[in-house]
């Protein structure tokens, strides 16, 4: 008896804890300060005028926009209180909240949302996010209409986290360049939950609540301070000993496994949906010896994903077979996945022609990569297609601009990338495979030279496809269609997860990961 | 007034070493492949041939090469170092931010390692073929002979995860907002801490075996021996007489040896993500801001030069026979 | 001519003197036989242990013991004792051709220098200021970052700045023999310039010069680990330097693939020091026991 009821006493004792401290965990508290680690310096904070999460982060916290999106791929209002769409989604008109106000205190107008657009299609390196939108009109302060040459399914996306970020129109509009201008760094007029305090190129960024933002009681934090630190082992010893509460857009697989098991740590990879990352392996498909599409499948026989997944990104990558990230609904994985075959490969190989020499080796080519994480990747390549008689040399490039160089003026054989989905396949997708968009130094264009009018057609289409279902099936055929040109050969997603200390209460786990406002996010005291 | 005439001669062949460091600069950066256009284009997110040719044309890199280094050196003359298109701000006000950090832990790092080198060469010269002797050149090899970011690696590991007695990285801890100077002070002194010691540790071999045989010749000299007949302490022998007159060999090995320590602070401070030039310097070649690197190039030059001149200014007030 | 020749005889005896002084030491000699040891590791090692060190044999992070593998296998599965083993042929590789191209150069300004004098020597002497002036690892890695990290490269990069001690030392020594008796011997004999400065005057500076050299070995090892260190190497040849540099992210969970090559760069450099040491010792007997 005395058994039974100790037993009872100490299940309903932990029950009415439990139940305590997530009614605890449930009630946002007011203040603190949250310390961020973020991995590199962006150039200044405006996403307006320039593309990648590393301005993203303090971007979205800097700037409003019209939209945002909550963990399920559903539009939530945001700048804009409501919307509608009209005429076939050719018109989309936005109701903007009455009393938001930029951090000078002057008055967020529709006149500012016109503004931005037209700054953003100027200056912003995606140009098929607002390519359809002809003109904005402003009936009155509060309406913004966008007008629009053809239906655009990616719309609603463009408009949310740091694509469409709301500038104001009083202090860019004065005839400076917007990628140059001084107050992108300092000084910074945002509409967003967070203001700027300091940002010191290469150590911090320090954000303050902004306390006139429109809804009212948020942001919970005071403040927020992104610490630079570019060395991964030193964000893991910072994150290990409390000096950071929080890291996003971690992908190093040992830091992922190593601060796993850390109790005092979370370690998520949702958030990340939108962002869409994929490594892969790009071909030249117009120069060279890859050129040959049955050497492009050959290669893609001896890479071993399974490797990859397993040895590289010790099992916490998924698979990616597309150029559309797993985790999009528009993902089609039945298609051509061209697991480890070396024989098969040495037969495509020996049959196109290649024989080998006297020492094995058929034929050379060279192999870039396009950041130093995928170091590993490129050095695999190496040992992997030394066994069907390729020698593969691997170019190191020091910097950023020589590499982009080099692949965007298609000076290459072979490279490693990641490249960003960005939500809709309009946005981050076609840009890789439409042969419209072979534009020679520009990188992440189609640095491939692929083209396949067949593929062009389809991607026309499904970019203004309003519904979903046939959407769905466009992107299908287009991605069985891509996996038998090879012009790139996909391999995992990169595993970004984040990380963030038991303190850390609401870290975003939307789609867009810290590219999203963190006003709802709080310090448990 | 010769001091004033050698002094004066000195800043002049300062401000020559200057000059050349420029010019060969400006020289291998045109020479390498790729110029500024191209990476501003990069960086931007990609441009096509006819951007290309007015970025060329706004930085004047259509102009001959000499009126382009001619221009550049005017430039430089009044401290316009021109911009960076990374940071987006001037090259001046990014080195003169990062500036005082290198400093202080150069400094730092001369002054640790002249002291405990002096120390160690004092205490292996009284005992010279002992066993303290080898002790002593044994440790002093160690920091020599281990590759100092393979040091700071280690010292990182122990001394920030294993045993976390000092901070990860960085210079000081931003959350504190309150504090007094001290506070302050003490901060950075924590942060500073490891880096320090690093650095340090590859010279510690340098100064403890000149010291030592520097202060093994003077022992052996005729006035020290006098001293000695005389019944002078012998502690007072030691440092008096033998250790002021065997310093000048020391002290003119630290001047020579600042441009060695400015190369070691790179490495350090890219372990320990120290904010001072070196880290400044790395991320200017990861993206390849070529005005940044040759504004910290011609800065950690002048850094050197002015670090010798005040060593042969203390060398002369120790030994008042040598000659600038 | 028997004169010249009678005097050369008698003025080789410095070197032979040093050498002979050099192997009594302990420490000289124990460093000796390291660096013949890790040579001929370089050298016969891998015909002995035939492992590709760009080969994946293993799961990666296999601690050293495990499986067979006596240091281990690093992020890509390869093993870390071949990554030593051929690391030792291309860093010393490396590190001698850097001081090789540096004595190269030094030499060259140092002994025109000294012996010409007058403004010439004025001239390559600021030239040399210069060059010791200079923060020389930013210098080679502006070089290297702008002209490529291929092993080429970073041997001429490294060895173009580090000359200036060298230099110095060259020419202290033709200032100090030029005027000795034997140099005016020859000169009254009727010899050119270039043979009086490398036939007569040139052997007898050779020692502190060789010091100076063996020296800048070990620092060119360093250098090239350095440099490695920050990225930029060749990916196609592993050097120790590389090899820390690669395993630089991993640090925290192997730190063995940090340790190896960090430990096998020390013992060189060390076994450098010890015989730089030693030949120095050798040269100047007045300084080495009191």
């Amino acid at each position: 008896m005395k058994k039974h009821f100790f037993k009872i006493l100490l299940i309903s004792f932990s029950l009415v804890l439990t139940s305590l401290s997530s009614s605890f965990a449930e009630d946002p508290k007011r203040g603190g300060t949250l310390i961020a680690a973020v991995g590199n310096t962006p150039r200044h904070l405006n996403p307006a005028v320039q593309s990648g999460i590393v301005t993203g982060f303090p971007g979205a916290q800097l700037f409003a926009t019209p939209i945002r999106y909550d963990n399920n791929w559903d539009p939530q209002p945001y700048l804009a209180e409501s919307w509608e769409i009209s005429d076939g989604g050719k018109t989309v008109k936005l109701n903007l909240v009455k009393d938001a106000v930029f951090h000078d205190g002057v008055p967020i107008k529709s006149s500012d949302v016109k503004f931005s657009l037209e700054t953003i299609q100027k200056n912003h390196p995606f140009k098929t996010m607002f390519a359809p939108v002809i003109s904005v009109e402003t009936p009155d302060e509060h309406t913004a209409i966008l007008k629009l040459s053809s239906p655009h399914p990616a719309l609603m996306l463009a408009m949310s986290s740091q694509l469409m970020s709301i500038i104001p129109e009083h202090v860019y509009g004065d005839g400076q360049d917007p990628k140059k201008h001084p107050q992108n760094s300092v000084n910074v007029v945002g509409s967003g939950p967070f203001k700027l305090v300091e940002f010191k190129s290469g150590e911090h960024i320090i954000l303050e609540r902004f306390d006139d933002f429109f809804i009212d009681g948020r942001p919970y934090l005071d403040k927020m301070v992104l610490k630079i630190i570019k060395d991964p082992a030193t964000r893991t010893i910072g994150l290990e000993n409390g000096e950071i509460d929080f890291y996003a857009f971690e992908n190093v697989a040992t830091n992922i496994v190593r601060l796993k098991k850390n109790p005092n740590l979370n370690v998520t990879p949702k958030g990340y949906a939108a962002i869409g990352p994929i490594d892969w392996l790009a071909f030249n498909t117009k120069d060279g010896k890859t050129a040959d599409v049955n050497v492009r499948r050959a290669i893609a026989y001896a890479i071993d994903r399974n490797f990859i997944l397993k040895a590289i990104m010790l099992g916490v990558a998924d698979e990616a077979r597309t150029g559309i990230h797993p985790g999009s609904p528009y993902y089609e994985p039945n298609v051509e996945t061209y697991d480890l075959n070396i024989d098969k490969a040495n037969k495509i190989l020996d049959d196109a022609g290649y024989a080998k020499g006297s020492d094995g080796m058929r034929f050379g080519l060279t192999v870039d990569f396009g950041w130093p994480g995928l170091k590993p990747n490129a050095e695999y390549t190496k040992a992997a297609l030394k066994k069907i008689g390729i020698d593969v040399t691997v170019r190191p490039s020091a910097d950023f601009p020589t590499w982009a160089k080099t692949v965007s003026n298609h000076n290459f054989d072979l490279t490693w990338d990641t490249v960003f989905n960005w939500g809709d396949p309009v946005i981050g997708v076609h840009r890789t495979y439409q042969s419209s968009n072979i534009k020679k130094g520009v990188i992440w264009s189609n640095t491939q030279q692929y083209s396949n009018p067949k593929v062009d057609a389809i991607l026309e289409k499904a970019g203004v496809e309003n519904d979903m279902g046939k959407r769905k099936a466009l992107y299908s055929e287009f991605q069985k269609m891509i996996a038998n040109d090879l012009p790139v050969y996909w391999t995992n997603t990169l595993p970004y997860h984040t990380i963030y200390s038991n303190k850390v209460g609401n870290p975003p786990m939307g789609i867009w990961a810290t590219s999203s406002p963190m006003d709802m996010t709080y310090i448990k005291q | 007034m010769t001091l004033l005439y050698s002094f004066i001669r000195r800043i002049f062949s300062m401000a020559l070493v200057l000059l050349v460091v420029v010019i060969l600069n400006f020289l291998m950066l045109h020479l390498a492949p790729g110029d500024i256009a191209d990476t501003i284009a990069q960086t931007m997110g990609g441009a096509d041939e006819q951007d290309m040719a007015q970025l060329r044309k706004e930085y004047g890199l259509d102009q001959p090469f000499f009126i382009q280094l001619f221009k550049y050196i005017l430039r430089i003359a009044v401290l316009d170092f021109g911009h960076s298109h990374f940071y987006n701000l001037p090259v001046y006000d990014l080195i003169m931010e990062r500036f005082p950090a290198t400093l202080l832990l150069v400094f730092s790092a001369q002054i640790l390692s002249l002291f405990v080198g002096i120390s160690l060469g004092v205490f292996a010269a009284q005992n010279p073929n002992g066993l303290s002797s080898l002790f002593v050149n044994m440790f002093s090899l160690f920091g020599y002979a281990a590759p100092v970011f393979w040091t700071g690696l280690l010292l990182l590991i122990a001394f920030s995860l294993h045993i976390p007695i000092f901070p990860v990285s960085g210079m000081r801890d931003i959350t504190i907002e309150n504090g007094n100077f001290f506070t302050h002070f003490f901060d950075v002194l924590r942060h500073l801490f490891l880096p320090m010691i690093t650095l340090a540790s590859i010279f510690f071999a340098y100064y403890s075996r000149l010291c030592r045989a520097s202060m093994l010749e003077v022992l052996g000299a005729d006035y020290v021996r006098t001293a000695k007949a005389k019944g002078l302490p012998k502690r007072e022998v030691l440092y008096k007489h033998a250790l002021k007159n065997s310093l000048s060999p020391v002290i003119t090995f630290a001047g020579l040896s600042f441009s060695a320590v400015v190369s070691g602070a790179i490495l350090v401070e890219t372990v320990y993500a120290w904010p001072g030039l070196g880290t400044l310097a790395f991320n200017s070649i990861i993206s390849r801001d070529t005005p940044v690197l040759l504004g910290i190039l011609i800065f950690s030059t002048l850094m050197v030069t002015v670090g010798n001149l005040l060593t042969d200014l203390v060398l002369r007030y120790i030994d008042p026979r040598i000659k600038i | 001519m028997n004169k010249i020749e009678n005097d050369k005889e008698e003025n080789t005896n410095p070197l032979r003197e040093m050498f002979s002084t050099f192997f009594k030491s302990y420490s000289a000699v124990t460093g000796f036989l390291i660096l013949i040891l890790i040579t001929v590791m370089g050298f016969l090692g891998p015909l002995i242990y035939p492992t590709d060190p760009f080969d994946m044999v293993w799961m990666p992070f296999s601690p050293p013991g495990n499986d067979g593998f006596l240091l281990g296998t690093d992020y890509l599965g390869r093993d870390m004792l071949a990554q030593i083993i051929n690391g030792a042929r291309v860093s010393i590789a490396i590190g001698f051709s850097a001081a090789l191209v540096s004595c190269f150069i030094g030499v060259g300004m140092g002994s025109f220098a000294g012996f010409y004098g007058g403004w010439i020597e004025e001239i390559l002497m600021r030239i040399t200021e210069f060059f010791q002036v200079l923060p020389t690892l930013l210098f080679a890695m502006v070089i290297v970052a702008l002209f490529g990290s291929s092993v080429l490269s970073i041997t001429l990069a490294i060895g173009a700045v580090s000359w200036a001690g060298v230099a110095r030392i060259t020419r202290a020594e033709f200032l100090r023999i030029k005027e000795l008796d034997f140099v005016l011997a020859s000169r009254a004999s009727g010899s050119s310039n270039l043979s009086l400065i490398f036939l007569v005057i040139l052997p007898n500076a050779a020692a502190p010069i060789i010091v100076q050299s063996a020296l800048l070995v070990g620092a060119a090892i360093t250098f090239e680990a350095g440099l490695a260190f920050l990225g930029l190497s060749d990916p196609n040849v592993v050097s120790w330097g590389q090899v820390i540099g690669s395993n630089r992210t991993y640090i925290l969970d192997a730190t063995y693939t940090v340790t190896f090559p960090g430990i096998a760069i020390f013992i060189t450099v060390l076994a450098i020091s010890l015989v730089g040491d030693g030949l120095n010792d050798a040269l100047n007997p007045k300084l080495r026991s009191r």
